[in-house]
């Protein structure tokens, strides 16, 4: 952890996910490693709380499931975006960017 | 990385549980992160313990995920159970509609089963069962006095005062007494319902007013200002709604204060529209003249049994050492909650016709039944052929369970479009005697009961098919086609389903023939008149304005002698009962000049003109004419009924008579001399005994005229002509007396009502039963012929004629259905005792009844039987050998 790490915010795992998973199929543990790596842990987040939000992202039909076998030969349940899943990955990523860009002007302007 | 496969998750479901998914996921993970941990320098120990750190609560996340998996999992299943009924429902109506004649009858039998008994139910429910509609309905009796016959007579005043005071088991009790009256001051004179009673009937019924105020025990004091009460009816029809406080009627003479509206609903005795109070202090004291019905509200606790015995006791303590008759006093009391007593004579109809819609809904189930067996079995080939293919037995039934209850809906759709329809009828053409039948709506449960059996037998028998495919053998009804032994056994149900409705269909067909037999009876009664071209009118004077008697009768004179002089008129005359209308009293007579010789006969007031208006014969001596005035010497003309029970073998002229009490020749009692012999006539009702009467001329014993008149017009063309003038004639005499007009002959068709309605009834039921045992009958010879025609076309082909195939199919059904006529007799000869009371001059087991009902079924059923057959056996052999 470094000093830099923040509170996740919420909803904001979801759309992680998707992103991840819109790369091809995978694991949970191959989506979390993926995510310490990429953000190089600047998220404070237990890594526990992904499986609940894979399975709530299931249950919405954005995400399915299977179990298969991995390049090591080891059982394991890899997740997979549905054209649903699709879908919202572009809704959030788009909203987010306007969110960004908002904050951004916003506190941009303010420090000018 | 790509995965290989991408189709859905079934893993889930028909692999390992909820938990263990959760279970194996968590592990890899952590085994995963452990691993990673050691690579890292981690001391394998330390990094699985750190592994867990990281991850956080490990059994919360567990928790988590399998809830949120298992509530995906029901949600799915309940998308799927309905995506599987829609799929059902839409391969049903396929089905069906495939079928439509199938569907069809179906449809309708069920249809008219329910709807039936809907109809009738709902009449007997609101009738029969349905509390009166007063407050704690269930303790309000009525009462009367017993009579020496043990029969009930109505109250002596000075008993009901006594009862009033004494009796502990009433919360109130009181008199009433009810008639048609004229009444003055609405907008046209008119007649009336008038009840005058005691100021306790309003606690009986714990009634209140919807206006105003009601009658209270101050307005019975003599010397009180007359008031009155309307019904809310009568009130808005005949008085317009006018405000109350400036209000008045006249009634008899007497003016009263209109104080109150009673509310709507309150109709007791039924039909009243003018409460009048009765001065109690001018009522006659003797124990022997019963002129008073009464009512009362037990206390609460009381059970009828015991107010019935303090009652009991209470009356011939008070008769005791009376001087009057003993023939005319109280031996007792009869109670009976009034609810029985309004019922009354409709009971039995009522019962009776809810017997007879019980046994159609039967007869349409058992069809129902059949015609389902019939369809399974001709499906079987189609069920085995899915289960072969390997669809489930469960979802086989399921299929078959959703057409069944297609069925049963659209059934009792139908069902409830006839059950209104009927009741539309019952409504409109029920007769007065069957109470309340005016409020009936269409009962609940009584569609719940009918839509329940409906829906069991569309399920028993629906899914009997399914049944057969779980035995061993399903393979063997693919092959066969379903015959062998499953059809040896169908064809032993089906024996019974149709036997049993053809008895059924035959209890009804006798019991509708003998109401009809019993009402031709009814009909072709010798009444003693002819009806034809006559038309009676009902009138009643104002007291006011003639005080007397003597000023009634000579009114009704002059009034008679106009009318006589009416174009078109050939007979006129006064009489004090019509015919048939059931009111008509009787006295204890005195005979021969001897005060101790007693006779008991009708009582009526009459000139000459009423016999020639009614055709009654004069068999000896004279009618009354002009020598018999006031001035006169008094006589009397008898029936022949009467001659011949009190002068049996004597010549009754010259012997004489008196009016016993029913006039003002009582206290001297003066004899009159029979100067003639007249017909019988039947005053009470069709079916009932013509009794032994008595006329006398009304101008000499005038005092009836009073409270009972009727003048009887004969015409010898026109009818229609004849009511606007004697409406004219009426208008000039007295503009204040209301024309009331009725044809006699509709007078004797109405008297027949509840008899008519009976008839009509069963008459629908068992036309209903006959149509029901037609295609009961026609649907299982048609499937016995399409599943025999391979075995008919080899008799044909080895030389059998079609008529001896037919003669086989036809002979076939016809033993069962003689088994079942058979059943059916025995039953009507059983069981016919419950008509008894409702027949007249026909017995319950009356031959041609029967003997009609079994040719008839019979007939029907060969019909229904040879159709089919015939177009069997119409095929060419080789075609139906070939077909199979």
């Amino acid at each position: 952890m470094t000093d830099t790490s923040m509170e996740l915010l919420k909803g904001t795992l979801d759309i992680l996910i998707l992103k991840t998973l819109s790369r091809g199929a995978l694991h949970g543990y191959g989506i979390s490693r993926y995510l310490r790596e990429q953000t190089r842990e600047t998220f404070d987040v237990q890594e526990g709380a992904l499986y609940p939000a894979l399975r709530r992202l299931e249950a919405r039909g954005l995400l399915e499931s299977r179990w298969d076998s991995t390049d090591t030969g080891r059982q394991a349940k890899f997740y997979s975006l549905t054209p649903d899943g699709e879908a919202e990955l572009e809704r959030g990523v788009a909203s987010w960017k306007s969110y960004v860009t908002a904050m951004a002007q916003v506190l941009g302007g303010a420090r000018a | 990385m790509k995965t290989p496969g991408t189709g859905p998750a079934r893993g889930r479901i028909f692999g390992p549980g909820v938990a263990e998914d959760v279970d194996r996921e968590l592990r890899f993970h952590l085994e995963l992160r452990a691993r990673e941990l050691v690579e890292e320098g981690w001391e394998p120990g330390e990094a699985v313990r750190e592994a867990a750190r990281l991850f956080g609560d490990v059994e919360g996340v567990a928790r988590a995920c399998r809830t949120i998996t298992e509530r995906q999992i029901r949600a799915e299943r309940r998308m799927g159970m309905w995506d599987a009924i829609r799929q059902d429902v839409r391969y049903g109506l396929r089905t069906l509609s495939r079928a439509p004649e199938f569907a069809l009858i179906g449809m309708l039998t069920l249809g008219l089963g329910i709807g039936a008994n809907t109809a009738v139910f709902s009449v007997v429910d609101n009738v029969l069962l349905a509390p009166l509609p007063y407050e704690e309905s269930g303790d309000i009796v009525w009462m009367r006095e017993r009579n020496t016959r043990g029969g009930a007579m109505a109250v002596a005043w000075p008993n009901f005062v006594d009862w009033r005071e004494q009796a502990g088991s009433f919360e109130a009790l009181a008199a009433y007494g009810s008639g048609a009256t004229t009444v003055l001051g609405a907008e046209q004179p008119l007649v009336a319902r008038v009840t005058w009673t005691t100021a306790d009937l309003w606690s009986v019924f714990r009634a209140r007013p919807a206006m105003g105020r009601l009658t209270g025990t101050d307005d019975h004091l003599s010397g009180a200002e007359p008031v009155g009460v309307v019904s809310e009816r009568f009130w808005r029809n005949e008085l317009s709604s006018a405000p109350l406080g400036d209000l008045f009627l006249e009634v008899s003479g007497v003016r009263a204060r209109i104080v109150g509206v009673a509310a709507d609903g309150f109709d007791f005795p039924s039909g009243t529209d003018v409460w009048l109070p009765v001065d109690e202090a001018s009522q006659g004291m003797s124990r022997s003249s019963h002129n008073w019905d009464t009512v009362a509200r037990l206390r609460p606790g009381t059970a009828l049994p015991a107010a019935t015995a303090e009652m009991q006791a209470l009356t011939l303590r008070l008769v005791e050492g009376s001087d009057d008759d003993p023939e005319f006093l109280a031996t007792g009391v009869v109670l009976r909650t009034l609810h029985e007593q309004i019922v009354g004579d409709a009971r039995r109809t009522l019962l009776l016709l809810l017997g007879a819609a019980g046994l159609v809904l039967l007869m349409a189930c058992t069809n129902l039944a059949s015609t389902l067996l019939a369809r399974g079995a001709t499906r079987s080939r189609e069920l085995a052929v899915w289960a072969s293919l390997g669809a489930e037995r469960g979802r086989i039934a399921r299929q078959l369970l959703t057409e069944s209850a297609l069925l049963a809906l659209a059934g009792t759709a139908v069902g409830l479009v006839i059950a209104a329809l009927v009741l539309r009828g019952l409504r409109a053409l029920g007769p007065e005697s069957i109470p309340r039948l005016g409020e009936v709506a269409i009962d609940g449960t009584v569609v719940a009961f009918a839509v329940g059996t409906a829906f069991l037998t569309v399920l028993v028998f629906g899914l009997l098919p399914a049944r057969r495919l779980s035995r061993p053998d399903a393979g063997a009804a693919l092959r066969e086609g379903g015959r062998g032994v499953a059809a040896d056994r169908r064809a032993g149900i089906w024996r019974l389903l149709v036997g049993g409705e053809v008895s059924l269909a035959l209890v009804l067909l006798v019991g509708s023939g003998l109401v009809v037999r019993s009402f031709q009876n009814l009909l072709q009664e010798d009444v003693g008149f002819d009806a034809a071209d006559v038309t009676t009118l009902a009138l009643s004077l104002s007291p006011a304005k003639y005080p007397t008697a003597a000023e009634h009768a000579d009114w009704y004179r002059r009034f008679v002698d106009e009318v006589r002089s009416t174009p078109g008129v050939s007979a006129a005359g006064f009489i004090s009962s019509v015919p048939l209308q059931g009111d008509f009293p009787n006295a204890r007579l005195e005979l021969d000049g001897d005060l101790d010789k007693h006779a008991v006969g009708g009582y009526a007031l009459a000139d000459a003109g009423v016999f020639q208006a009614l055709d009654v014969p004069l068999l000896a001596g004279r009618l009354f004419d002009d020598r018999d005035g006031p001035d006169g010497a008094h006589v009397a003309v008898v029936s022949e009924s009467f001659a011949e029970e009190y002068w049996p073998g004597e010549n009754p002229i010259g012997r004489s008579v008196t009016g016993g009490g029913m006039d003002e020749f009582w206290q001297d009692r003066r004899f009159a001399e029979v100067v003639g012999v007249v017909g019988d006539v039947r005053f009470r009702g069709l079916a009932r005994e013509s009794e032994p009467t008595v006329y006398f001329p009304y101008m000499q014993r005038p005092s009836r005229t009073q409270y009972s008149a009727y003048v009887v017009v004969e015409t010898a063309g026109e009818v229609g002509a004849l009511a606007p003038a004697l409406r004219a004639t009426l208008a000039r005499m007295d503009p204040d007396v209301p024309p009331r007009i009725t044809p006699l002959e509709e007078s004797v068709r109405a008297s027949v009502a509840p008899q008519r309605f009976t008839m009509m009834l069963l008459g629908g039921f068992a036309a209903l039963a006959l149509a029901l045992a037609g295609a009961g009958i026609y649907g299982v010879v048609s499937y016995q012929v399409a599943q025999r025609t391979r075995e008919m076309g080899i008799r044909l082909a080895l030389g059998g004629s079609p008529s001896s195939v037919r003669r086989m199919v036809v002979g076939q059904s016809l033993t069962v259905v003689a088994l079942g006529l058979g059943v059916g007799v025995s039953a009507v000869l059983l069981g016919g005792g419950v008509m008894g009371a409702l027949l007249h001059g026909v017995a319950p087991t009356d031959p041609v009844s029967l003997t009609l009902a079994v040719v008839v079924l019979a007939g029907a059923a060969a019909l229904a039987a040879w159709i089919p057959a015939a177009r069997g056996t119409r095929v060419d052999p080789m075609v139906t050998m070939r077909a199979e």
